[in-house]
């Protein structure tokens, strides 16, 4: 008798972990999305859409709300995370910009490793370009000339940390050539700076390049992709091109405070995943031109640490000033 | 299609009836919203987005536009009657309309924004219809080193901004130029001046400096003041809120002069509303009869900024609009509304768009009428503000100034940079510094830092980019030209007076 129980016990024991479909979390009142941009920035845009799918597919039982934490170079929100430790109605979307951060930033007091991770959704590709008029026909062609007078040719792009610079290092290390890197703070003076012919290239997303690229301004060389993209068939992507660097999306998804319930984590870890099943959410990526990612917990805090060991490494090639 | 075809078919579209109200739904708000210091057309928009997702784009355009440019007409409001900068873009007017308010001339000031508002925007629509694409490749010529000249020329203003002394205009302006830099470095991702604080990390917002050293400054210094019960006159009878013949004369050239600048300056992606304000401010006082009134409150000194940032508008929709690259934060945002509602904003939008193209100019015309009539009715009100007591309306401006800010970024530390900015204002004023090379100083510090990083990037370190290349040289030799300014005067005076003595 007692050993049938503890038999039954320990079966149950046993099989819990291998179904946590049925966790017993439940949300009991709104969800909370937190996001470090203002309203209409690449995050916002993202936490919104999430709300609003959630709510179209009828995929979770309360509705979810963004509360945008903007300032402080995305510190403002990754405290206000930290600081809503054990609420499990409070999720935040997470970009890279949260893992290269803290590197190079003396205030920030918390990384993305004190927050528990939940999912990884979406990788935006990105494509190299020039201007139509350009003398460069393939990337090599760039590559070559860039050799031949080393530091005259530029690039533009965002910060030192960004992932244009990122893609810049991997590839100057890699081919052995040297070219400029000029920071703009917008994506329109980027634009705007090869279109004026003042810079050489630029690495862009393809659906910021794709009006330019139509209207015959911009020529791609070569695209950041796992797969080719749909939109760019005859593209090759960096490797068929002849740089074999290591694959560096931008990456966006899902982290939760620190110290939440376990079945809270596979709760979100479930939503999601319905989530990125449905047609809505496949339309959305295909409209964007973004890869699905999606990775669940335990993969996801593997990624935390290759990336920003890679960035830090990265960064420290670039002249950046690591701090941890 | 040819211009008057377009402006004809974009008429039919903005006065169908659905567009008309929208139209001035946008208008409203942006009034509204231009009212209200802090709270920007940027962040209006932005919170507005989701609601246009289930409207025509092209009614959502006219709506979300006539914000934009709404927002301009509003600005104006609180800088004149306040002291207190309802928008970035109205910091300039505060110099010249908050002392002609002070004189009695509150009404007159307001209706000469108005005014000038409705001619610059006016102008800002019909060059944007006409020349929107050579203008564009025209920009797109502007680099780096054009901008640094361009900064340069703006910062040269600071001797037509100067009060007595030039020595503290200069040292005012340092100090802004200082207050520019905290934050994170663009190109190397290192913070300066955060002190450890994450909070600044992104820079002191331009708005709580404005605000501050404005409105809480201001107030701050006339407190001291026991006897005045009411801080400013306000005559009675409908005319004398309104501008006489003789001040719209004097604005004669300041309506053009604001119209141009600010259309020409909108242009350029990397520039803005406020340095149009400044720079056709400088060139108003620079061509003047009587230089040394300006600040006293003269009426050109309203028009001349407040025509620019409105005709600004019109200029910032031409890269927007023709080649898809967003000039200001406004426009990156109207830009990321046109990808959400499945456009596809870029060289090839008119032409595939022409319906949502020409409507939208039509429609800027219709509201920029809809403006000057929501707004006239309205001066008379606003002015009654100053009748109120000084026991009761500056603590009302004090509470405008903290909601102002603290509606930005929702965080107290911000309201606790107003009160530190309002005591340097407020000490300023005791040591008679003045404000407006502090503001030009910030504004123009952290874009001209930039510009000449990215030149000298270009040219591998060499400084003679900044010179070898024709539109920055000539901005650079004006920017020396105003420089030296002052000792032509003072030449000048020396020479009367030597001729005075011998004869």
């Amino acid at each position: 008798m007692t050993r049938t129980l503890v038999a039954a016990l320990l079966g149950a024991a046993l099989l819990t972990p291998a179904a946590p479909v049925l966790a017993q979390f439940k949300p009991t009142k709104p969800i909370e999305i937190i996001v470090h941009t203002g309203p209409g920035g690449g995050a916002d845009v993202l936490a919104r859409f999430i709300a609003q799918a959630v709510e179209k597919e009828k995929l979770a039982s309360v509705r979810m709300q963004v509360n945008n934490k903007s300032g402080g170079g995305g510190l403002t929100a990754m405290n206000y995370v930290v600081e809503k430790k054990g609420d499990a109605h409070a999720i935040a979307i997470f970009t890279g910009n949260w893992l290269t951060n803290p590197l190079t930033q003396a205030e920030a007091k918390v990384t993305i490793k004190d927050m528990t991770p939940v999912v990884r959704l979406v990788l935006e590709p990105a494509v190299v370009v020039v201007k139509a008029d350009a003398p460069y026909k393939t990337l090599r062609d760039f590559i070559d000339a860039a050799k031949k007078q080393p530091g005259q040719l530029k690039q533009s792009g965002g910060s030192i940390t960004s992932r244009d610079n990122v893609i810049r290092q991997l590839m100057m290390k890699q081919t052995g050539a040297n070219w400029a890197f000029i920071s703009f703070p917008g994506g329109g003076e980027r634009i705007a700076a090869l279109l004026g012919g003042h810079v050489n290239m630029m690495v862009i997303e393809p659906q910021e390049a794709g009006e330019h690229i139509r209207a015959g301004n911009m020529r791609v060389l070569a695209q950041i992709a796992e797969k080719p993209l749909a939109a760019f068939p005859k593209v090759p992507t960096l490797k068929e091109a002849g740089v074999d660097i290591p694959y560096v999306p931008q990456v966006r998804g899902v982290v939760a405070p620190p110290g939440i319930p376990q079945d809270a984590v596979a709760y979100y870890e479930d939503l999601f995943a319905r989530l990125s099943k449905t047609a809505t959410w496949r339309k959305y990526l295909e409209d964007q031109q973004f890869e699905d990612g999606f990775q669940r917990s335990a993969e996801l805090s593997q990624f935390f640490d290759q990336f920003t060991n890679r960035m830090r490494e990265i960064l420290k090639d670039a002249g950046a000033k690591v701090v941890r | 299609m040819d211009v008057l075809s377009g402006l004809i078919h974009g008429f039919s579209v903005a006065v169908a009836p659905a567009n008309l109200m929208w139209c001035f739904v946008g208008c409203f708000l942006g009034t509204v919203v231009g009212i209200m210091p802090g709270l920007g057309p940027a962040a209006t928009i932005a919170m507005l987005l989701p609601l246009t997702f289930k409207m025509d784009p092209t009614s959502a355009i006219i709506m979300l536009a006539g914000i934009y440019y709404g927002a301009k007409y509003g600005g104006s409001t609180t800088s004149i009657l306040l002291n207190v900068p309802g928008e970035s873009a109205s910091v300039v007017t505060c110099l010249d309309g908050y002392q002609m308010a002070r004189k009695g001339r509150a009404g007159a000031a307001l209706g000469i924004a108005a005014i000038a508002s409705f001619i610059a925007g006016t102008v800002g629509v019909i060059a944007l219809m006409l020349i929107s694409p050579p203008l564009a490749k025209v920009a797109l010529s502007f680099s780096s080193p054009e901008y640094f000249a361009l900064m340069a020329l703006g910062l040269a203003m600071v001797v037509l901004l100067a009060g007595k002394s030039l020595v503290k205009a200069l040292l005012a302006m340092l100090v802004g130029l200082w207050i520019a830099s905290i934050g994170t470095d663009l190109f190397t991702a290192t913070s300066r001046f955060t002190f450890g604080h994450s909070e600044l990390l992104d820079g002191v917002d331009f708005v709580i400096v404005a605000i501050g050293v404005f409105a809480v400054g201001e107030v701050l210094g006339n407190m001291e003041q026991r006897e005045a019960p009411q801080v400013l006159p306000v005559p009675k009878g409908l005319r004398n809120l309104l501008p006489t013949v003789e001040e719209l004369k004097a604005c004669r050239f300041a309506f053009l002069n604001g119209s141009i600048v600010g259309f020409l300056i909108g242009v350029l992606p990397g520039a803005g509303s406020t340095i149009a304000s400044f720079i056709s401010y400088g060139i108003e006082k620079a061509v003047s009869k009587h230089p040394e009134k300006f600040g006293t409150g003269v009426p050109e000194g309203v028009a001349a900024p407040e025509g620019a940032n409105n005709s600004e508008t019109g200029g910032a929709l031409v890269p927007m609009l023709t080649l898809g690259i967003p000039g200001s934060s406004t426009t990156a945002i109207l830009l990321a509304a046109l990808i959400l509602w499945g456009l596809k904003p870029g060289p090839l939008m008119i032409q595939d768009n022409p319906n949502l193209f020409w409507g939208l100019v039509a429609s800027m015309y219709v509201g920029n009428v809809m403006l000057l009539v929501l707004n006239i009715p309205l001066i008379p009100l606003f002015a009654q503000i100053l009748r109120l007591p000084v026991e009761l309306l500056y603590p009302i401006i004090f509470g405008i100034s903290m909601v102002g800010v603290y509606s930005v970024s929702g965080s107290l530390f911000d309201v606790w940079m107003l009160s530190a900015f309002g005591l340097l204002g407020y000490l300023m004023r005791k040591l008679d510094y003045p404000s407006a090379p502090l503001i030009l100083g910030l504004v123009l510090g952290d874009s001209m830092e930039r510009a000449l990083r990215q030149s000298l990037m270009m040219s591998q370190g060499e400084l003679g980019i900044l010179v070898s290349r024709p539109i920055s040289a000539v901005m650079l030799g004006l920017a020396v030209l105003i420089l030296l300014l002052p000792l032509f005067r003072r030449a000048n005076a020396w020479r009367v007076r030597a001729l005075e003595e011998n004869g």
